[in-house]
């Protein structure tokens, strides 16, 4: 009886405490979001783009990702040029 | 000659075969057929099978050994290499990384590096029905304590519930490790059943309505309050944060949501620590997946997997799982008779662990109804929310029975 009484207990408590902490999930979140549109200004890119020799965006998005990896975030992409 | 002809026999394992251990060899090859052949959980249910076979190998001494034998008099635990000497490299294995509890931190770890937070963050609300999911843990703790399994015991086999298996065999390890074989083996074969047991109670629990529930829809419907402008940041700070204050909360969870949320935040950091990510979700989890299947598998000796204890763990284990997926969909259907914007039930249903199978099947039975009804980014909200849920609720039967 006292084991079966110490299982409901269990259930109470740690129901209530996965949502507790769920709650805190979202309202971690919510902050962090709202935080970090409210405070966090990254520097303007757009100068620092390397010249894209009419490559499109997308494209450009793709080679500098690329580079990224391979590089392991070392590299810079300084300009493409189109043949 | 006779004399010769038991003298070989003795000397090979053929005198020491009893039914016990063919018994044990065919649940081995059941195990390796799963794995190998129909590719359930292969990476798990391979290491545990062979580990199994080699456990029951007779006259090799390879199976763990009680943990009585390697106390010393005074109730000290010998020596590693003294384990390794007398009980061979298993039993060191075992009681090196896995008594310890040492291995479950370090797979979750590599989850963390697998694990994108993205889906949860768009859908931040989603994350309770990861909570709703635990019901079937708790449930099955009170149903064992009643048909006879000591609390410890019962919680271990609640856990099954929460499919997670590294979860499963920490809660074990801490709370019941004589059951740990039996309780690792249902987790994870549960989790390989997941395609068969959320459409089973997602079809006796839903109505089609519920099926063709559009997730996109209602959310052009009802658009999400808060637009992520930074996600890389979010998703850099979101970790550190919670991290700090689960571990808080609920210290005993902290090994696993800990190193959750370290593998999580090297991931998301980028370039920098990239090969930190690699190597935690790579080399270093496929080290201890197969030292923890191995040596779990090698827990299952006839002698402590042949008795009644484990068909009450597969069972119990069948129905924890069952009552986690109900819980997530009767979580979702309460939600809906209160909210104009409905959510479909089958994102409660993946509110248990088995990231991201869950979410897959889930989606897959969605598109069943609608083709056009991806909800695959909706379940790993749930999913992925369920994860921490599950090693939450670990940490506080631990904390309360351990």
């Amino acid at each position: 009886m006292d084991s079966l009484n110490q299982a409901l207990g269990l259930l109470l408590i740690g129901m209530i405490t996965v949502f507790i902490v769920l709650w805190l999930v979202t309202v971690i979140g919510t902050s962090v979001i709202e935080l970090s549109n409210r405070f966090y200004h990254p520097k303007a890119k757009d100068n620092d783009a390397p010249p894209t020799g009419g490559v499109d965006k997308e494209k450009m998005a793709v080679i500098v990702a690329a580079v990224n990896v391979l590089t392991n975030g070392k590299g810079v992409v300084d300009s493409v040029e189109k043949k | 000659m006779n004399e010769i002809l038991s003298g070989i026999l003795e000397m090979t394992g053929f005198a020491q075969i009893d039914w016990g251990i063919v018994l044990m060899w065919v649940i081995a090859f059941v195990l390796l057929y799963l794995g190998i052949f129909k590719e359930y959980e292969p990476l798990l249910l391979v290491p545990i099978g062979f580990g199994v076979l080699l456990a029951n190998l007779p006259g090799a001494g390879m199976g763990i050994v009680d943990n009585t034998l390697v106390m010393n008099p005074d109730g000290s635990y010998m020596t590693l290499i003294d384990i390794a000497n007398n009980y061979g490299i298993l039993n060191f294995l075992y009681y090196a990384l896995i008594k310890t509890g040492f291995l479950p931190p370090i797979i979750f770890m590599g989850v963390g590096a697998l694990t994108d937070f993205g889906p949860m963050l768009r859908n931040l609300k989603l994350a309770y029905f990861g909570a709703a999911a635990q019901v079937g843990i708790f449930t099955v703790l009170i149903g064992a304590v009643l048909v006879g399994f000591t609390l410890p015991e019962a919680a271990s086999l609640g856990i099954i519930g929460g499919a997670d298996g590294p979860t499963a065999i920490y809660t074990t390890i801490k709370l019941a490790p004589h059951l740990l074989g039996p309780i690792a083996i249902a987790a994870y074969s549960y989790m390989a059943l997941v395609p068969v047991i959320i459409p089973l109670v997602a079809k006796l629990l839903m109505t089609k309505n519920e099926f063709k529930i559009h997730m996109r829809k209602m959310d052009r419907e009802y658009p999400p309050k808060h637009e992520i402008k930074h996600m890389r940041v979010v998703k850099i700070a979101f970790p550190i944060v919670l991290g700090l204050i689960v571990s808080v909360l609920v210290p005993s969870a902290a090994p696993l949501v800990g190193m959750l949320l370290f593998g999580n935040l090297i991931k998301e950091i980028g370039p920098n620590t990239a090969r930190l990510a690699d190597a935690a979700s790579g080399p270093i989890m496929n080290t201890a997946t197969i030292f923890l299947g191995l040596t779990v598998g090698a827990t299952m000796t006839s002698e402590v997997f042949l008795n009644l204890q484990t068909i009450g763990i597969i069972v119990g284990g069948f129905l924890a799982f069952c009552l986690s997926v109900a819980g997530g969909i009767l979580g979702v259907k309460i939600y809906n008779q209160f909210s104009k914007k409905k959510i479909n039930p089958l994102v409660g249903a993946t509110g248990l662990s088995a990231v991201p199978m869950a979410s897959r099947v889930a989606n897959e039975l969605a598109l069943k109804y609608d083709k056009s009804n991806h909800i695959l980014q909706y379940c790993m909200s749930s999913n992925v929310s369920g994860v921490i849920g599950s090693a939450v609720a670990a940490g506080v039967l631990i904390s309360f029975l351990g």
